[in-house]
C-alpha cells in the first residue's frame, strides 16, 4: 500500500488560461478510501489521471510514499486502474484480458495462471475465463475490470466511476462489493464519482471539486453537516440544500431577514460579520411544518407559498416560493412528513431548529460560522468561525465548532393560510402572517 | 349584421388531433375515393420512375458492356464487322500460348506484392506519425499534404515522375549521385522502369490509404492503450497485442482495395513508359501489366475477342485473390 500526497498540482490543457486542476492539495493514507465528489467538468478525473500518470502535471509535487512521481512513467507507479467504460480488451478473452498486464512484464507462466484464477476465485469470474467482453454482462464486465486493475497486487487502486453503466440494482451490489474488497484488501483508493450517494457511502474522506480546486476535504459527514460553502451545501444532498440571501435586521426579539425569515438572536454576532445581507442554508429535510408563528425559541421560521407538493410514498416534497420584501423571489425546497397536505398557493408555515442553520459569506461563499451539534447547550456558546478555505480536513473544523441550544421541538403540525389572506399581507411583509408583520 | 366569427363554415374547423390523424395515416380525404391496390400500383412507379435515370446510366454503360465481354470472349468478334463464330474457349488457349499474356500475369504479381505490403506498412506508419507524433505539430497540414498527391490527377503525376526519373537532368539521380550513388536508367531500364512507376503508385494512392488507417486508429479506444500503459506493456507491445489486432478490419479493407487497384493499374503504367505516342509497356515489355496488354490487345492491335478473354482472366484472378482474402479475414479479422 502507499500513502499519495498533492501539493499545488495544476494541470493546464495546451494554451488555455483556465487550468482543468488549479493548486490541489491532497493527502491521501496507506489504505485509506477517498473520493473525488464533484460536478462533470470539476477537475476530479484530471486528478485522477495526474495520479495514475496518464497525464502530466503542468504545476505541483506528487508523491507515492515520500518519492515524487511526477516524472515516472505510469507503468512504474504500481497502481491499478478502472475505467468507467471497464476498457476491456474485446479482442480477448477474460483469461487473456487478466493476464495481459503480468505476461507484458514477463511473469512466468504458472503464477500468471495461479494469481488469475485466484483473483476470478475472489470476484466470481472462474466460469466466465473463457469468455470474451461481449458475451458477458455488464456487472461481470465490471468485475473483470476490477480484477484486472487487482491482479496485479498494485499498491494503489483508481477507479474512475467504475459503477455509472450499471443500472440501479447492479450498482447498489456492486457498491457493496466495492466496500467489502477495500476492507479485504486495505488498498489505498482513490474513486472519482458524481454521484454523492456512492461518495458518502464507500469513502473515508470524500473530497469535494469545484472548479479545478478542492472546494472541502472531510469525512462524509463533514461535507453533509459542515459544507465549507455555498457550492458544497448545494452540492451535497438529494436535493441540495436551501439557500437564501437576504438581508437581515434585528427588530428586539429575533433577527428578520428580508420579512420572509426569522433567526433566533443567537445568530447576531456571526450575522454581524457578514455586513447587512447574508446567505441562510437550511437542508430541505431539516425542515419541517409548523403550527406556531414565533420568532421564539431557537428555531428558523419561514412563511412560503407552495407551489407543487410531490407525494413521493415515505415522504411529500414541498416546492415553494419565498418572496422577501424589496428582493427576487427565492426557492424553498422541503422534505415533509407522508402526512402533509397543502394548496397550491396557500402559504405554508416552515422551521428547523437552530442546529440545521448555516450562515454563509454571500459575497465570498463561503461558511461564516460551524453548524451547531444539537447539544443542549447555552446559545451563548455561538461561535464565529474565521472567513478562512476550507482546503484543510474538515475534522479540524469541527474541532473549533461551537453549540447552539436546539429547542426545536420533536414534531410540528403544518399551518396554512388562505391564500387571499396572505395577499394582503404581501405589502407590508410579503409571506409572513398578521401576527408575525405585528411582531416585527 | 354578418359577423366574420360567427360567419366561419363549422365543418372547415377540423380539430388538431384529427389533421395530425389525418396526416399521419395519409388518409387524404381525396384519396378514399381510390382503391387500395391502384394506390400501391402509384407508389411504386413513382419509386421506380426515380429509380430510373440512374439505373439507366450504370445499365448502358456498366451492366451492358460488362455482360457483352462474357459474350465475345467466347467468339470471334471484329468492332467493324457484324459477323460473329462461337469458338468456345479457343481465345483462351491463344491468350495462355502467348508468352507476353503469361509474362504480363509475372508482372502483375510482381507489381502487387510488392505494392501490397509496402502500401500498408508506409500507410500505417505515416498513419501512426500523423496521429501521434505531427499531430501536435500542424496535424492538419501534414494530413493535407499526405492527401494531396491522391486528389491530384494520376496523369499529371506521372508526367511530374517522367521528369523526376530523367536519367540525364532528373531529380532521383541527383539525389543518388549527391550521396555518391552511381546514376539510374530509371524508366528506360529493364530492371528499374517497374520499381520507378510502383514510386509513382505509391507516392500517389499512398494519401488515400493514410486517411484509411487514420480513421481505424481512431476507432480505437484511447482507454485501452492507457490501460496497456498500467499494464506495463511496451509501446511495441501496445501495437502488436491491442492496436494491430483491432485495426484489422481497417488493414484488411486496405489490402483488398489495394489488391483490385494495382492489378487494374493502368494510366500510371501508360502515361510513365510511352503515352500516347506508343511504346508503352517497355523497356522491354518490363512494365506490361495484365491490365495494360488488355488496352493494347484491343485498341493497338484490334483483337477485341483475345482482349475480352483476358479482361475475364483478370476478373477470375482479382475474384480469387479476394475469396482468399475473405477466407484469411474470418480467422485473423477480429470485428468488434
Amino acid at each position: 500500500m502507499a500513502s499519495i500526497v498533492l501539493r499545488g498540482v495544476t494541470k493546464r490543457y495546451g494554451k488555455s488560461t483556465e487550468p482543468a486542476v488549479d493548486d490541489v492539495d491532497l493527502d491521501i493514507g496507506e489504505g485509506e478510501f477517498v473520493v473525488l465528489l464533484g460536478p462533470s467538468g470539476c477537475g476530479k478525473t484530471t486528478t485522477l489521471r495526474l495520479v495514475a500518470g496518464l497525464e502530466q502535471a503542468t504545476g505541483g509535487e506528487l508523491r507515492f510514499d515520500d518519492q515524487v512521481v511526477n516524472d515516472v512513467p505510469p507503468d512504474r507507479r504500481n497502481v491499478g486502474m478502472v475505467f468507467q467504460n471497464y476498457a476491456l480488451y474485446p479482442h480477448m478473452t477474460v483469461f487473456r484480458n487478466l493476464a495481459f498486464g503480468m505476461q507484458a512484464r514477463r511473469t512466468p507462466k504458472s503464477e500468471v495462471a495461479r494469481r488469475v484464477h485466484d483473483i476470478a476465485e475472489l470476484l466470481g469470474l472462474a466460469d466466465l475465463l473463457d469468455r470474451r467482453p461481449k458475451e458477458l454482462s455488464g456487472g461481470q464486465r465490471q468485475r473483470v475490470a476490477l480484477g484486472r486493475a487487482l491482479v496485479r497486487e498494485p499498491s494503489v487502486f483508481l477507479m474512475d466511476e467504475p459503477l455509472s453503466n450499471l443500472d440501479a440494482n447492479l450498482r447498489e451490489q456492486t457498491r457493496l462489493e466495492l466496500a467489502r474488497l477495500h476492507r479485504e484488501l486495505h488498498i489505498t483508493t482513490l474513486y472519482v464519482t458524481h454521484d454523492q450517494g456512492e461518495a458518502l457511502t464507500l469513502a473515508d474522506r470524500v473530497v469535494v471539486m469545484n472548479g479545478g480546486r478542492v472546494a472541502q476535504d472531510g469525512t462524509p459527514d463533514d461535507v453533509y453537516r459542515r459544507p465549507a460553502d455555498t457550492f458544497v451545501a448545494g452540492f451535497i444532498g438529494s436535493p441540495g440544500m436551501n439557500l437564501w440571501t437576504l438581508p437581515w435586521e434585528d427588530d428586539g426579539a429575533a433577527v428578520s431577514l428580508g420579512g420572509a425569515l426569522r433567526l433566533p438572536r443567537a445568530f447576531l454576532p456571526a450575522l454581524e460579520r457578514t455586513g447587512r445581507t447574508v446567505t441562510v442554508g437550511v437542508r430541505p429535510e431539516h425542515l419541517v411544518a409548523a403550527d406556531e408563528p414565533a420568532a421564539a425559541e431557537g428555531r428558523l421560521h419561514l412563511a412560503c407559498r407552495a407551489e407543487l407538493a410531490e407525494h413521493l410514498g415515505s415522504h411529500v416534497q414541498l416546492h415553494a416560493r419565498l418572496d422577501p420584501a424589496g428582493g427576487p423571489e427565492q426557492r424553498v425546497v422541503a422534505r415533509l412528513g407522508a402526512s402533509h397536505r397543502t394548496e397550491t398557493g396557500n402559504v405554508t408555515r416552515l422551521a428547523a431548529p437552530a442546529s440545521a442553520v448555516h450562515l454563509f459569506d454571500p459575497s465570498t461563499g463561503r461558511r461564516i460560522f460551524e453548524p451547531l451539534t444539537g447539544r443542549r447547550v447555552g446559545t451563548s456558546e455561538l461561535r464565529v468561525v474565521e472567513d478562512r478555505r476550507h482546503t484543510g480536513r474538515g475534522s479540524h473544523e469541527s474541532e473549533r465548532a461551537g453549540h447552539l441550544r436546539d429547542q426545536a421541538p420533536a414534531t410540528a403540525q403544518i399551518r396554512t393560510a388562505p391564500s387571499d389572506a396572505v395577499t394582503g399581507a404581501r405589502t407590508t411583509a410579503p409571506v409572513l402572517a398578521p401576527s408575525e408583520v405585528a411582531h416585527r | 349584421m354578418s359577423n366574420l366569427l360567427t360567419d366561419v363554415r363549422p365543418e372547415r374547423r377540423t380539430s388538431p388531433v384529427r389533421r395530425v390523424l389525418e396526416r399521419g395515416s395519409g388518409e387524404h380525404p381525396r384519396n378514399r375515393l381510390v382503391p387500395p391496390r391502384l394506390r400501391r400500383l402509384k407508389d411504386r412507379l413513382t419509386a421506380y420512375g426515380l429509380m430510373l435515370p440512374v439505373t439507366a446510366v450504370f445499365v448502358v454503360f456498366f451492366y451492358v458492356p460488362a455482360a457483352y465481354l462474357f459474350y465475345i470472349a467466347f467468339f470471334h468478334w471484329g468492332i467493324l464487322s457484324s459477323a460473329t463464330t462461337f469458338v468456345g474457349l479457343h481465345n483462351f488457349r491463344v491468350l495462355f500460348a502467348q508468352p507476353l499474356f503469361v509474362r504480363s500475369l509475372v508482372t502483375s504479381a510482381y507489381y502487387t506484392l510488392v505494392m501490397i505490403p509496402a502500401t500498408v506498412l508506409l500507410a500505417l506508419g505515416i498513419a501512426l506519425l500523423l496521429k501521434d507524433g505531427l499531430a501536435r505539430r500542424g496535424g492538419s497540414i501534414w494530413r493535407g499534404a499526405v492527401f494531396l498527391p491522391h486528389v491530384t490527377p494520376v496523369v499529371a503525376t506521372a508526367i511530374i515522375w517522367v521528369w523526376i526519373f530523367n536519367p540525364r537532368f532528373g531529380l532521383a539521380n541527383f539525389v543518388l549521385t549527391s550521396m555518391g550513388l552511381p546514376a539510374l536508367g530509371w524508366l528506360q531500364s529493364v530492371h528499374w522502369a517497374l520499381p520507378a512507376v510502383m514510386i509513382d503508385s505509391l507516392w500517389h494512392s499512398l494519401g488515400l490509404y493514410v486517411i484509411i488507417f487514420l480513421a481505424g486508429l481512431a476507432s480505437v479506444p484511447r482507454e485501452l492503450v492507457e490501460v496497456a500503459r498500467l499494464d506495463g506493456a511496451r509501446r511495441h507491445q501496445i501495437f502488436s497485442r491491442i492496436i494491430w489486432p483491432l485495426i484489422s478490419p481497417t488493414t484488411f479493407f486496405v489490402v483488398v482495395l489495394s489488391t483490385v487497384n494495382t492489378w487494374q493499374a493502368f494510366s500510371q503504367i501508360y502515361t510513365m513508359t510511352g503515352g500516347p505516342h506508343g511504346g508503352a509497356g517497355g523497356p522491354a515489355f518490363a512494365t506490361t501489366t495484365d491490365a495494360l496488354l488488355v488496352y493494347q490487345t484491343a485498341f493497338v492491335y484490334g483483337h477485341f475477342s483475345l482482349a475480352a478473354a483476358m479482361s475475364l482472366v483478370l476478373f477470375g484472378i482479382i475474384m480469387t485473390l479476394t475469396l482468399i482474402q475473405r477466407w484469411v479475414s474470418n480467422r485473423v479479422v477480429f470485428y468488434r
